[in-house]
């Protein structure tokens, strides 16, 4: 049994990544992650046959700061933008060492084109290391695997 | 013919051979003819590499125009392309993207077959329709070609000979997939785009360096680089990345390295009529397969692979470079799906798309033809042979 004041702790990081993405933060985006941070976007179908081929890998922080990059600098004006809303909902959290957690929750995110038009994005899985430090909890790890595997028009932002 | 099809005969091609009527890219009732003209009709579709299904009972669904398709390694070691359709009633036979099966039964009536296709057993067999005979009933199978382990198929008795299809292009193709073509799969990237098949078929060199600021600051532009069209429409794009630059703005630039010892930095594309990629680019080897869902839709679905001799640490490098370059979200391939959607949407007005650069006569373009690498005119080529394959009248 995890304690309830761990589980604030980690629920207000999933807000703070929810707040981050759908405001389009992507500086505080980064900042959700630990120093050694990694994130990867990846298609269930690939996780489940050990293919490690995904739709967005990065896989240390220096790649994290690229994706920023892209999004803020690299892509701007090329792209009709989006908006999101994502909903995290957590389903199991595990004590792996006394300040790891493996952290898994359920997600839908929503997006709605200029047109005013609102869909799903995608829907899936996050499966989460999170660490816990002096500054709360952060990122170690954060694994977003899509049950939807061919996703609409294109893919901006992190989910 | 075109009247069987109601007013297609309506539609008007214009007489300059650099137009191409919007009318196409979102008639239905051309949409529909060009399922019977052009997917199941006389042209090749490329539907999955050998290391796909490398081993014998393993299988791959695919889609051709809006027939499903069934990928099989034989028993016997033969990769054959059924219709994924059940020669009693129809039924979809398998419905998951890959999987491996002794043999193959139907879920209605649990009739039986095997991974060569051949009916092998169906309940009640004695109270059938006289003189029905097992050997009638195997599945429906297609025209079947591989090439360097990519396989091919298609419904038509009448597309041409495989190895004249593909003509030309054939050196370039084994080129991009490390010469042999013995790949080991890496994953999948599937997306929809919100676009007719055609306009995500219409991609060219001129877009390259304006639309995509990547390729700015890759400093793709400048490289030495050709592009020919050959006599069955396809389009071969050649260009070799040569010294690659200081990469601006990344933090982490492996990403973007060339690192197979094998072979300079290269951005290779080959788009083969109508509607299949094989790319090799820096050091991804990628082969997109393609069908349209409707007018308004196309689904597309990048397989990547990695050479059965690369050490671990290339097999790493072709993994984090195909899923931070290519696809839904690649770093150099993002704005064209975000373009794709919006060339439907201007595509309801009237009147017609003009191609301009790299056109330079009034009349037809002979092939084999070299265009300027960046350069749209090629696309004429492609243009010309779908409009004879859809038999509409210039003018
Ligand atoms: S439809 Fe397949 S067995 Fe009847
Ligand atoms: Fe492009």
């Amino acid at each position: 049994m995890v304690d309830a004041a761990v589980l604030t702790q980690i629920d207000d990081l999933q807000s703070r990544y929810m707040r981050t993405l759908d405001r389009r933060a992507m500086d505080d985006w980064a900042a959700c992650f630990d120093g050694q941070g990694s994130y990867v976007c990846i298609a269930r179908e690939n996780e489940e046959q050990d293919l490690a081929l995904a739709i967005m890998m990065d896989d240390n922080s220096e790649r994290i700061r690229d994706r920023v990059t892209y999004v803020t600098k690299i892509w701007v004006g090329v792209f009709e933008d989006y908006t999101t809303r994502h909903f995290v909902q957590r389903i199991e959290c595990r004590q792996l060492q006394p300040a790891l957690f493996l952290v898994e929750s359920n997600f839908m995110v929503a997006y709605t084109t200029s047109r005013g038009r609102s869909e799903m994005l995608v829907a899936g899985v996050y499966k989460d290391e999170i660490v816990l430090g002096e500054g709360g909890a952060a990122f170690r790890s954060k694994r977003a695997i899509l049950d939807t595997t061919v996703t609409p028009r294109y893919l901006v932002y992190p989910v | 013919m075109l009247a069987r099809n109601g007013d297609v005969s309506t539609l008007r091609w214009p007489s300059k051979f650099n137009e191409v009527p919007k009318d196409v890219f979102n008639r239905e009732d051309v949409y529909r003819l060009e399922l019977e003209r052009i997917f199941y009709g006389p042209e090749w579709h490329m539907l999955a590499h050998r290391s796909e299904i490398a081993k014998a009972g393993d299988f791959k669904t695919a889609t051709i125009g809006q027939a499903p398709v069934l990928i099989v390694h034989g028993d016997d070691g033969e990769i054959r392309v059924f219709a994924n359709s059940c020669t009693h009633r129809a039924t979809q036979l398998k419905t998951c993207a890959r999987g491996n099966g002794k043999e193959i039964e139907c879920p209605y009536h649990r009739w039986l077959f095997n991974n060569q296709g051949d009916l092998i057993g169906a309940p009640g067999m004695r109270e059938f329709k006289q003189g029905f005979r097992r050997e009638d009933y195997a599945l429906r199978k297609l025209r079947t070609a591989e090439f360097c382990g990519i396989v091919f198929a298609t419904f038509s008795d009448d597309a041409p000979a495989f190895d004249d299809y593909l003509g030309e292009t054939r050196p370039f193709i084994a080129k991009a997939v490390g010469g042999d073509g013995r790949l080991k799969l890496l994953g999948y990237q599937k997306v929809s785009f919100a676009s007719n098949w055609k306009a995500y078929a219409d991609n060219e060199g001129y877009h390259g360096p304006l639309l995509h600021t990547a390729f700015q600051m890759l400093k793709w532009s400048t490289s030495n680089g050709a592009q020919f069209m050959t006599s069955h429409a396809h389009k071969v794009n050649h260009i070799e990345l040569g010294q690659l630059p200081d990469f601006g703005p990344l933090q982490d630039s492996s990403v973007i390295e060339g690192r197979d010892p094998k072979l300079v930095p290269v951005n290779l594309i080959i788009s083969l009529f109508p509607l299949s990629l094989v790319i090799h680019n820096l050091d991804v080897i990628n082969l997109r397969y393609a069908f349209p869902v409707s007018p308004h839709e196309t689904e597309v679905h990048y397989a990547y692979f990695a050479h059965e001799d690369d050490d671990e640490a290339l097999v790493r490098h072709r993994i984090r470079q195909g899923s931070n370059l290519q696809g839904p979200s690649g770093f150099i391939s993002l704005e064209d799906g975000a373009v794709f959607n919006r060339i439907h949407t201007g595509s309801h007005t009237a009147g017609n798309a003009e191609f301009q650069k790299g056109v330079t006569g009034p009349g037809p373009i002979a092939t084999p033809f070299n265009l300027g690498k960046g350069d749209e005119a090629g696309n004429l080529i492609r243009w010309e042979h779908y409009r004879q394959a859809m038999g509409f009248e210039r003018g």
